[in-house]
């Protein structure tokens, strides 16, 4: 307990510091921007200010990049509640009653329980991750190679398992993005793989090129298609203050979706649009008023709201502990701490202790900078939904295009973006997700090691992954996730939360 | 029948992918399951993502229907006039003799750009035809040269714009990234002509 204080003191130092709170609130302010603007997300743009980051310290690049992550979740809630336009997956739900509230005239209650409720989860969930986060470590020290794979593969069949759509799909997703993970030069021999003679290949497909491309550029095609439907603002936001009867009624709601996000947050896959979804069903089969639920009930504004922050809290466990990504933000972040020389996993903590720390104060401060931002100055942000999508696009298009021309200064990584922009938009229209296999390509190359490393150990022995009990528990929880896939009675349940 | 279309195409391309990666993966040495070659892990997900792929693929003869968009005869004609389009524009460049990735990123604005033929491809075939000019123009024509070129194209997917709208966005745009990647982020990129000789 002493040492966590210690630490999260020492935390507190770093992410105070002038450099590193202007480049928090710069990551916040952005991530409010793009969350409210639908049609943009914080895959795409985290993965388009990657390079920007290179010039940066490792702390001060990945509380930027953090910030944008959960400032989007803030931002997003507010359009849902005004406009009833989600600006990010994750808020859909909260369109739900939130804009009924609206409608009811209570959009700054709503908005101000969102935003609250929000801190407070923020605030527990980095509490988790600053206990958790050592503990986790100590036990990740322990593990071999085979249970590294193990964890690998047990991450990479729960985020397949929740998924959207068809399970089976997204495994199909999560192999082509291990096989994508695979071109380059091996590891151990040098040989060339699938690299069809291109020098730029040998150091692997970049992972920005795949990220911009399929979350980035293919939105906008996606976007494209869709009209437009952009609802003027016509209610009042009204008073920002609640009443006391409101009050009372969020604060179970917010207890509870802090508690249930902090956990869907560390399941791989899981993270905040999962753990909104899932409060919003648990609010409306639990909660004294589910009679109003349809009608602007404030427990299905707070319960999703503070979910949905802290799943993307706590969702950073596995990346700081394990250097394992629950999600393709994760996955990117992981990308960005190559770049920076750092390999993501249980050593962080004792090699990086500023990043380790620093980070997790920085998301404390963030969200209460989120708070600042996102109540009082709630107009601004709504002015920004004025500006329409066919100025937008052009710009997406330009800051992709230069940001991913300048990680190499090679124009063959703009083309490869654009092929992995057509590639994004097919695989949306045939129903096959992105994400799973963004994490896969992420996670192929440290698979294909840990296999290697423990089959020589084992001297070519199967065995070794259900002989070692750390390995086989995981192995068994990646079994039992995947069986439970295949009761249709578990896959109803799955598909009536994703619908919402 | 109850065709799942999308999950037919879908599967049956993880299924090719795979295919293909199998049959490159003929060139690089197994090695054992104690010593693993370069080609042991490529075999063993390629395997596995043909097995996936082809269990989507027959599970879709069951689960549909599930069919594609409509498609118009002219956008059904589009797709292979894209693809023809691209494969000639890079056997045009290279036996011009084009250097570098010159002829890659003709071959690709070549392919957009015929796919945008019909209307329902133009939202993907414009933005992408503009990221492709922006990669032609980047190095020769320097960086607003390129913000002009690939705005200008991509505009052409909203059919909505009006030219005086496009000028002001190209103008803003010029101006931001001059700020922010030239002046703040210092990224090295020509911003002029390459004859301009700076």
């Amino acid at each position: 307990m002493e040492l966590l204080i210690t630490n999260l003191a020492h935390g507190f130092g770093v992410a105070l510091s002038f450099e590193n709170l202007l480049f928090a609130l710069l990551g916040c302010v952005i991530g409010t921007a793009i969350g409210v603007l639908p049609g943009i997300g914080p895959v795409a743009t985290i993965s388009l200010l990657l390079p920007i980051t290179f010039g940066m310290s490792a702390t001060t690049a990945i509380i930027m990049l953090a910030g944008i992550f959960y400032g989007a979740q803030y931002g997003g809630s507010t359009t849902a509640i005004l406009l009833n336009l989600p600006g990010e997956v994750s808020s859909v739900v909260t369109t739900l009653e939130g804009y009924k509230m609206a409608r009811k005239g209570r959009a700054g209650a709503a908005l101000a329980t969102a935003a609250i409720g929000s801190f407070f989860a923020g605030t527990v969930s980095t509490i988790i991750v600053a206990a958790s986060g050592p503990l986790l470590t100590q036990v990740a020290l322990s593990f071999g190679p085979a249970d590294y794979f193990s964890l690998m593969l047990l991450g990479l069949i729960i985020s397949a398992v929740l998924a959207q759509g068809s399970v089976i799909k997204a495994i199909a997703m999560v192999v082509f993005g291990v096989a994508l993970g695979l071109v380059g030069t091996d590891v151990q021999t040098g040989q060339q793989r699938f690299t069809f003679g291109i020098p730029e290949l040998s150091d692997g497909i970049g992972f920005v090129p795949v990220a911009m491309g399929m979350f980035g550029i293919a939105e906008i095609i996606l976007n494209l298609e869709r009209p437009e439907s952009r609802s003027v603002l016509t209610h009042k936001v009204g008073s920002l203050f609640l009443t006391k009867e409101e009050f009372r009624r969020a604060t179970p709601s917010v207890l509870r979706g802090t508690l249930l996000g902090s956990l869907l947050g560390i399941l791989p896959g899981g993270g905040a649009s999962l753990a909104a979804f899932g409060s919003y069903m648990m609010e409306r089969k639990i909660s004294k008023y589910r009679h109003e639920f349809g009608t602007g009930a404030i427990e299905g504004v707070a319960g999703p709201e503070a979910a949905n922050n802290a799943a993307a809290q706590t969702s950073f466990i596995p990346l700081l502990t394990l250097g394992i990504p629950a999600n393709a933000v994760m996955a990117l972040m992981v990308g960005a701490l190559i770049i920076q020389g750092i390999q993501p996993g249980p050593r962080m903590v004792e090699a990086q202790p500023d990043l380790f720390w620093g980070l997790i104060a920085s998301m404390w401060v963030g969200n209460l900078m989120l708070l600042v931002i996102n109540l009082p100055m709630i107009g601004v942000w709504v002015k920004l939904l004025e500006v329409p999508y066919k100025y937008l696009y052009p710009s997406i298009l330009i800051f992709c295009s230069i940001g991913v021309y300048s990680l190499n200064n090679n124009v063959f990584d703009v083309y490869m973006t654009l092929f992995f922009g057509v590639f994004g938009y097919l695989c949306s229209k045939l129903r096959l997700e992105a994400a799973p296999m963004l994490i896969g390509f992420v996670l192929g190359p440290m698979m294909e090691e840990h296999l290697r490393r423990a089959m020589l150990l084992s001297r070519g022995d199967v065995a070794v992954f259900i002989e070692r009990p750390i390995s086989a528990t995981l192995l068994a929880i990646g079994a039992l996730a995947l069986g439970t896939m295949l009761l249709p009675n578990m896959r109803k349940k799955k598909e009536e939360a994703m619908a919402g | 029948m109850k065709l799942n279309t999308k999950d037919l195409i879908g599967g049956g391309m993880l299924l090719a992918l795979a295919l293909i990666g199998l049959w490159l993966n003929q060139d690089h040495t197994l090695g054992t399951a104690r010593r693993m070659g370069p080609g042991y892990m490529p075999m063993l997900t390629f395997w596995l993502l043909a097995g996936l792929g082809g269990f989507v693929v027959i599970a879709g003869l069951f689960n549909g229907p599930d069919p594609l968009d409509k498609w118009t005869k002219l956008e059904v004609v589009a797709v292979p006039f894209g693809i023809i389009a691209f494969f000639v524009a890079y056997l045009i460049a290279k036996q011009f003799g084009v250097p570098g990735w010159y002829p890659l990123g003709l071959a690709l604005l070549g392919g957009c750009l015929a796919l945008s033929v019909a209307p329902g491809w133009r939202p993907i075939g414009l933005v992408h035809a503009g990221m492709a000019v922006f990669g032609l123009l980047l190095e020769q024509g320097g960086l607003m040269v390129a913000i002009i070129g690939a705005v200008l194209i991509a505009v052409l997917a909203e059919p909505t714009h009006r030219p005086k709208g496009v000028l002001g966005l190209v103008v803003f745009l010029c101006v931001l990234c001059w700020w922010v990647f030239i002046k703040e982020l210092e990224i090295r990129v020509p911003l002029w002509p390459a004859f301009l000789g700076n």
